[in-house]
């Protein structure tokens, strides 16, 4: 068992003009760790995956597995065990074969194979299966297989390229805890590519957020919903993502206001040693808050933002609401997470999660309350974030 | 129908058709005569060489009596065995190389592109256009200058050339619809090319394998041109070639000769009825999808 | 604590300190490379020596006088002697004439083809009966026609059960008509091959837009003409192509069995006169010039398929 480390990794596919779909990445999993890349299709992480597997050769930098520098070391020997999209089964081996197969290559003693291959085959409940072929087996029994092989293997790391996507959704929440459940067990290095935010969220013990072929932030699922550390992280992460709204500061009796069309919200004292907001007075800056900081029940508080109900969508546990915020739509913006470097805006609306109690009305003027103990205040050119590291 | 709910099971009333269900019936029955008629004509060469073969020759011009004459006298005019067995070895060892050569390349353009492999892959497969006739005279020169029309040697590799462009055309198409993760996970697990090709692509590549094989099999042994010019020696002779020798000297007794013929299409009729699956996947690979 | 991607990437690049990749190819591209190289030269050996190089050689001896003992070069002239020799224009009429045979070769396989996707009772056993005639030679298949057109044959008898007895022919025998029954061998010849191929398009044809369009009361006709046939196309293509590659270069064997030729030059094709200009009268020159005009007539219809296999994608 091992770690892997990216050092400054950059990868330029030929004929892409010089575009690299990873730069200058630098990335360090521990031993054991669950490392989670995620982003929109196109953003690198599988690039970034097929390099630590050798299946893509590394432009520039170097990752290193162990300790050991893999850049000029072929797939084979670099003790790593990849699971793939469409699982790769071998179609014409049997359960146990496919498990076995890399066993077999290597040169293993058949009974310690079979010793092995059981193993696996019981911590994944296959043992019913294993004389079975793939083609005879249902989706999920096929992506534990998949497993199966890599686990088999006790590989120095687990790469893992997008599971659970050819999974239907109940199934796919299913493995996602069974998956996390044995590389827990199992202890080993895991690298893990997904562009759904909520297996990020739920499986990873670290999340590295990769757009455009640059990483954006790696954290704890919590910190980086916490503490995005830019307006794409801030958008992508959470579901529905995190209202962002172009809003002007000013500073007045010694308090500070953010402007938004004719409305404005007073921010809380403790915003001034957090955030470099002093900077920022008397100009634009995109202000965010989570659709769950919204209350329907407005009054406990003087922060509250008026909005005209768009779209209700009832979920049973709760409702979102889509708002437009009265007397003037234009301020609100929304970034995009889209692949490109660029911040894309588009005038969009309001999110608020309220409980499934409210009672809203389409088409109807509400009053809202703001919860303002989590504000996200962000540089409008280039989005990052304007909080203050501490630590 | 409606009608049996109605009337006692033991009175034997034939159910009453509807003027819709009439035509219905009437249009199947055309259908079947006309299909039987169609059958008559697709079997009639069968039928010629089996009744004609159980004639002697004067049964045969006068059109009455049977004989198994012609059967007992075959094998002196058309040396069958002989020939079967040269059909046999010259199949099996075109098919062999076009099955080598072609699947290796096949595998090559389609998962292993290396510089140019695209532009090597549309040279190999415009190759497939190019008939025989075309280059029939410098191919025969160089054989005959290396004396290769004196044994099998010559006539394999010249099936085998003029096989092997729509083999590679085959595989490819056929490899190429083999997802590149399975090889990667070969290599992961530990796999070299060789090692994918021999132990991941090859058991998967039999459809393919069965394709070819039918379809070389029954061009190379129903073939007269290359045989003709490029053995030189009747006793390597194929059957096919024997026949048609037979046929062009205008000597032999007509029952014979289509005792012959019955003979020399009985291996190909066989592959076919077997494989009939795989000949019909080749003929239309690349636009059945 | 967060800890922003942004921030590191504002570090200095340490110059000099870092890994610096001496090749731009892995070890494992160039391994795919080189097997890719390794793998596909037996096809190019074979085929640039026996098909390629070959076609070189046949340019270089049309512009020969070879009798198989003594070469003398000509030049390019030999070409413009070849377009003044009428045997070669007799010839290549017989070609064209052939062509006439291209459509009943297409159409009869797409009657039968529509004939069995009606999929009455035992069907595919007609289907099997069907093919058959694809399985053997075309020399046994010229052996039988002949046995069908000869004066005692088949066809004779029929017209004499048919009350014609006074119209008894042998049209093998016959310079205007031995081309006919060649035409009419290969018609039959072709059945098979296409019958194949049409079915194999009917069955790829989605019965659920029969079904709509029957219920939009559209009649048996009409959704064959607007829905069958249109979905066929790509597989009448096709056999298009297949039949008119078959009719100049696949009629060798009916005619050596059949015709030798003639009476005359009546049934010669080019393909035969190649044959027969280079090994019946060994002028070894003059039989590649006549494959080369050959080849270049197959170039058109090639480049054809390769616009219709290229508009797969």
């Amino acid at each position: 068992m091992a770690d892997v480390v990216f050092e400054r990794v950059t990868k330029i596919y030929p004929g892409a003009n010089g575009v690299p779909a990873v730069n200058d990445l630098s990335l360090s999993v521990a031993d054991g760790e669950f490392m989670v890349l995620v982003g929109p299709s196109g953003c690198g992480k599988t690039t970034a995956l097929r390099m630590v597997a050798g299946l893509e050769e590394i432009s520039d930098g170097t990752i290193a597995i162990g300790g050991t520098v893999m850049n000029n070391v072929l797939p084979k020997d670099r003790d790593i065990a990849m699971v793939f999209q469409n699982y790769a089964l071998y179609p014409q081996m049997t359960v146990a074969q496919n498990m076995g197969f890399a066993l077999k290559i290597r040169g293993v003693a058949k009974a310690e194979i079979a010793q092995r291959v059981g193993e696996a085959a019981r911590i994944l409940r296959l043992d019913e299966y294993l004389d079975r072929r793939p083609k005879a087996l249902s989706g999920g029994q096929r992506q534990r297989v998949a497993m199966g092989r890599a686990i088999v293997r006790e590989p120095q790391a687990f790469l893992m390229d997008e599971p659970l996507s050819n999974l239907d959704a109940q199934l796919r929440v299913e493995m996602r805890t069974e998956i996390a459940r044995i590389q827990r067990l199992l202890g080993v290095a895991t690298v893990y590519v997904t562009h759904d935010q909520t297996e990020a969220m739920t499986m990873g013990d670290r999340v590295a957020v990769l757009r455009g072929g640059l990483l954006q932030q790696v954290d704890t699922p919590q910190d980086l919903y916490d503490f995005p550390a830019n307006e794409f992280v801030a958008g992508f992460i959470g579901s529905p993502p995190m209202n962002l709204i172009l809003a002007n500061l000013d500073e007045g009796q010694g308090v500070t206001r953010a402007h938004f069309g004719d409305q404005s919200l007073l921010i809380p004292e403790q915003y001034r040693s957090t955030h470099a907001l002093a900077q920022w007075i008397g100009r634009q800056v995109v202000l965010g808050f989570r659709p769950e900081d919204l209350v329907a029940d407005n009054s406990t508080t003087d922060d509250l933002l008026r909005a005209r109900v768009d779209l209700r969508e009832a979920l049973g546990s709760e409702i979102l609401a889509y708002l437009a915020i009265t007397s003037n739509t234009d301020v609100v913006l929304d970034a995009l997470p889209t692949s490109d470097a660029e911040t894309v805006r588009k005038r969009s609306r309001v999110v608020a999660r309220l409980s499934a109690r409210t009672d809203v009305v389409e088409g109807s003027l509400i009053t809202l309350g703001l919860t303002t103990d989590n504000l996200h205040f962000f540089d409008p050119n280039g989005g990052r974030s304007l909080r203050v590291l501490t630590s | 129908m409606s009608t049996a709910l109605v009337t006692p099971a033991h009175v034997a009333t034939p159910p009453k058709l509807t003027p819709r269900q009439i035509r219905r019936r009437v249009a199947r029955a055309v259908l079947l005569v006309v299909m039987i008629l169609v059958a008559g004509v697709m079997l009639y060469p069968f039928v010629v060489m089996l009744v004609t073969s159980f004639k002697t020759e004067s049964q045969y011009l006068i059109g009455r009596g049977s004989s198994l004459q012609s059967w007992k006298d075959l094998n002196q005019t058309l040396p069958i065995y002989q020939e079967l067995l040269n059909s046999t070895i010259i199949c099996s060892a075109s098919i062999f190389i076009v099955l080598v050569v072609g699947g290796a390349a096949g595998f090559a353009f389609a998962k292993l592109q290396f510089r140019g492999s695209n532009v090597v892959f549309l040279t190999v497969v415009s190759a497939m256009m190019v008939p025989l006739q075309a280059i029939l005279m410098p191919e025969f020169v160089n054989m005959a200058k290396l004396g290769l029309t004196t044994s099998y040697f010559g006539a394999v590799i010249v099936y085998a050339a003029l096989g092997t462009p729509f083999s590679i055309f085959l595989f490819t198409t056929y490899f190429r619809r083999i997802p590149d993760e399975l090889i990667e996970a070969g290599i992961v697990d530990g796999l070299g090319y060789t090692g994918v090709l021999t132990r991941l692509i090859l058991p998967m590549a039999l459809p393919a394998i069965a394709t070819v094989t039918v379809l070389q099999f029954i061009q190379i042994w129903d073939d007269l041109l290359v045989g003709l010019l490029f053995l030189q020696n009747p006793s390597q002779r194929p059957i096919t070639v024997g026949l048609a020798a037979l046929a062009a000297g205008r000597t032999t007794s007509i029952p014979e000769l289509l005792a012959g013929s019955l003979v020399s299409a009985l291996p190909a009729m066989l592959v076919y009825l077997g494989f009939q699956r795989f000949l019909i996947q080749g003929l239309t690979m690349g636009i059945d999808r | 604590m967060a800890i922003s991607a942004l921030d590191l990437r504002r570090t200095p690049r340490r110059a000099g300190s870092r890994f610096r990749p001496t090749y731009s190819t892995s070890l494992l591209t160039r391994r795919r490379r080189r097997m890719g190289l390794v793998l596909t030269l037996p096809a190019l050996v074979l085929i640039t020596l026996l098909i390629v190089v070959p076609i070189g050689q046949a340019v270089y001896y049309s512009m020969t006088e070879w009798n198989g003992v003594t070469t003398t070069w000509i030049g390019p002239s030999a070409w413009t002697q070849a377009f003044h020799n009428p045997t070669m224009w007799r010839v290549l009429e017989n070609n064209a004439l052939l062509l006439l045979s291209v459509p009943f070769a297409l159409g009869i396989p797409l009657c039968i083809a529509v004939l069995l996707h009606q999929k009455v009772a035992g069907w595919k056993i007609f289907r099997s009966i069907y093919f058959l005639p694809t399985a053997i030679s075309w020399v046994v298949i010229g052996l039988v026609a002949e046995h069908f057109f000869a004066y005692s044959g088949t066809l004779n008898s029929m017209l004499d059960w048919l009350g014609f007895s006074h119209s008894h022919t042998n049209l093998l025998g016959n310079e205007s008509t031995a081309l006919i029954a060649l035409g009419v061998t290969f018609i039959f010849s072709m059945i098979g091959t296409n019958t194949m191929l049409f079915l194999t398009g009917l069955a790829t044809l989605d019965p659920s837009q029969e079904e709509a369009a029957r219920i939009d009361g559209a009649s048996s006709w009409k959704i064959f003409r607007h829905i069958t046939i249109p979905h066929l196309t790509r597989f009448i293509q096709l056999a298009f192509v297949i039949t008119i590659i078959s009719a100049f270069s696949a009629l060798f064997s009916l005619i050596f069995v059949m015709t030798g030729g003639g009476p005359g030059y009546s049934t010669t094709t080019m393909e035969f006169l190649v044959y027969q200009t280079g090994f019946a009268q060994a002028q070894f020159g003059t039989a590649a010039l006549y494959g080369l005009i050959l080849f270049i007539i197959m170039c058109v219809v090639g480049v054809f398929q390769l616009r219709l296999l290229g508009a797969k994608d």
